[in-house]
């Protein structure tokens, strides 16, 4: 597929003529300099834009004949996003931002506390159900983050540039809670980063230049 | 869904309170100020209809042409048939005879002789009468200063700020000199037994109040008056009725001959106050649509604000899953819930004002003092139903379209493209 922008008269190309495909539960990420179509690619997985021209298939659906209302039901039922800024209603409690991502479908009370709790429980912030975002480190606000896009149980997480607010420390306990959930989930996780230590966890790192793949590195186990 | 965003603009005072807060100031003040407005304007028909005007009157035709004289040589006589024949024939106005009659008021020193004296406006009314509407028409008793409502037909009330002028204390006799119908001297002592206030700076300067009845007898106008006010149903000025009424009357003595044949006035024929009121009602009018323009304007760009602010919250939302339409839809809900509560909040506090300025009214009479027209020295409100509507056109529609415009922006862009300019 191709995806171009139309800039001062001109279009330019943010991927060009590019294939790939992407597994069930792998565990990959996308590397490459700022410009090299990375968010442009995961935006397209994520069913947030379309491309210009060939086709991008995501879980059997072709992204560029959804509708607004389907793109927005996919991304609702098997797509979780974490933000580099981790994006928390600040008014809500943790408990309730993770709630908000069941409130969308229809889980009943019961169950959404079920599941709430669940997702709390993967990332180890139980005890801080009933804390506003104010009150955590930035590490346990992107482990919010984390639970908010996984309690939905979603068949694709995309990351983009997860641990960039992050210091060392806990940008490695978040790469490792994400590991444990792709393992135990079977979640595909899809990473944009340039972030070393993010790297080091990938199974899957494809490098993209000017809009093209220049590597797809597949680590041997 | 509804609950959690509910939660989420409760505990989000920038979502909530602080515009409430905007929206029942907006409203609060839109419907104080039209309050206000209208008040006056009808505060100034009302004052000259029950002080000169009537909402009709009905004089000779000669007495209309020199009114401004008090010509009570031109008086209208035999008073009783010609309200019997009213009454018969516009059953539901209550008329009303008066006489304006100018002279001297000469008050006496211990000796009798003359200790001051000043040029005065007698005002009869029946007020000794128990079936005249005059006293409550009038005031009186709410106007009064010092003393009491004469209980005898030589007692008089005058103007305080007069009183003042002449040293004049309650139960002093006074002397009134002037002229008969039929151009005889007067030379009556009354007492004086209150001070009133006017409320009209013209009238406060010098005037004073005696029962009709009285001053019938001591200026030789035995069933006679100088005017005949009519007053419409339950006192409230219809312009169209009263048109009506006295189309009907002047048509009927169209053909009367009599030099000294009634004719009948509305109360906008009279004082040039067709004018005035036609322009006071275009200014009210303006007014109140330029203001509820502005203050729309205001609550516009709080609803525009209101969604700006927040679009960081609906791209997460987006990303969630929750669609395009559904973002707007809660968007604009919320908007109108915060819009009808500020404007009914609003609504209270501007009506609540209202009617404290009703009631208590705005006291402009050292601005008015040396205005010869009759003008209320205090203003009041006037609590209309409007009032209760008026306050949710800035505060509901357009807080409502504001949320609406700053919301279309969820739709222009494509979902990528928000994303981005949302920094999610």
């Amino acid at each position: 597929m191709s995806k171009g922008y139309p800039i001062g008269g001109k279009t330019f190309m943010a991927l060009k003529n590019l294939t790939i495909s992407f597994n069930e539960g792998e565990f990959a990420g996308i590397v490459g300099p700022s410009g090299s179509g990375k968010t442009t690619l995961l935006n397209i997985i994520g069913s947030l834009d379309k491309p210009t021209q060939g086709e991008a298939i995501v879980l059997d659906q072709n992204i560029s004949d959804l509708t607004h209302k389907k793109a927005a039901y996919l991304r609702n039922i098997n797509i979780g996003f974490i933000f580099q800024v981790f994006n928390l209603l600040p008014v809500y409690t943790v408990y309730e931002n993770v709630e908000f991502a069941l409130l969308l479908q229809q889980y009943s009370g019961k169950e959404r506390k079920k599941a709430v709790m669940e997702a709390l429980d993967w990332v180890g912030l139980t005890s801080h159900a009933n804390k506003k975002p104010d009150k955590l480190s930035g590490g346990e606000s992107q482990r919010v983050a984390i639970a908010r896009a996984m309690v939905k149980r979603p068949k694709i997480l995309l990351a983009d540039e997860p641990t960039a607010n992050l210091d060392s420390e806990n940008a490695h306990e978040i790469l490792s809670t994400m590991k444990k959930l792709n393992k135990e989930l079977k979640t595909t996780f899809l990473f944009s980063t340039h972030d070393e230590k993010v790297m080091g966890y990938l199974d899957r790192t494809i490098h993209l230049r000017d809009g093209n793949i220049e590597k797809d590195i597949i680590k041997k186990s | 869904m509804i609950k959690f965003l509910i939660k989420g603009i409760l505990r989000d005072p920038s979502k909530s309170i602080i515009p409430i807060f905007v929206i029942t100031i907006g409203v609060m003040v839109t419907v104080l100020i039209s309050g206000l407005v209208k008040g006056i304007l009808s505060e100034v028909v009302n004052k000259n209809a029950n002080l000169d005007t009537g909402h009709l009157k009905i004089m000779t035709k000669p007495y209309a042409e020199n009114k401004d004289q008090l010509p009570n040589d031109l008086a209208i006589l035999d008073l009783s048939i010609l309200k019997e024949s009213l009454e018969l024939n516009y059953p539901n106005v209550d008329w009303a005879p008066r006489i304006k009659f100018a002279g001297i008021i000469d008050v006496p020193d211990k000796n009798g002789e003359t200790k001051i004296q000043g040029p005065t406006l007698g005002l009869a009314y029946s007020i000794l009468n128990t079936e005249s509407k005059e006293l409550k028409r009038l005031g009186i008793e709410s106007s009064l200063i010092k003393g009491e409502i004469p209980k005898s037909e030589n007692q008089i009330l005058i103007s305080d700020e007069f009183a003042n002028k002449l040293s004049l204390s309650l139960g002093d006799e006074i002397t009134f000199f002037g002229s008969t119908m039929e151009g005889s001297m007067v030379f009556e002592k009354v007492i004086m037994s209150g001070t009133i206030r006017f409320g009209t700076p013209l009238l406060d300067k010098g005037s004073f109040i005696m029962d009709l009845s009285y001053a019938q007898k001591i200026l030789d106008m035995e069933d006679g008056a100088g005017e005949l006010l009519g007053f419409l149903d339950n006192e409230i000025y219809n312009p169209i009725r009263a048109e009506e009424i006295k189309k009907d009357f002047n048509k009927k003595n169209i053909n009367n001959l009599d030099e000294y044949a009634p004719i009948m006035l509305t109360l906008r024929d009279q004082n040039d106050l067709a004018p005035t009121l036609d322009l006071m009602d275009l200014i009210t009018g303006i007014f109140i649509i330029v203001f509820v323009l502005a203050m729309s304007l205001v609550l516009w760009n709080t609803g525009l604000m209101g969604g700006l602010r927040r679009y960081n919250e609906f791209g997460i939302r987006l990303a969630l899953g929750e669609s395009k339409p559904k973002v707007y839809k809660f968007l604009l809900i919320e908007s109108l819930i915060i819009g009808t509560i500020g404007s009914f909040i609003g609504t209270i506090l501007g009506v609540s004002f209202c009617y404290y300025f009703q009631e208590v009214g705005l006291d402009f009479s050292d601005e008015l003092a040396g205005t010869s027209i009759v003008m209320p020295s205090i203003m009041r409100a006037h609590i209309s139903i409007d009032l209760f509507f008026i306050g949710f056109i800035p505060g509901l529609i357009s807080m409502f379209l504001g949320t609406a415009l700053s919301g279309r922006g969820i739709f222009k862009r494509e979902t990528a493209r928000l994303f981005k300019e949302l920094e999610v």
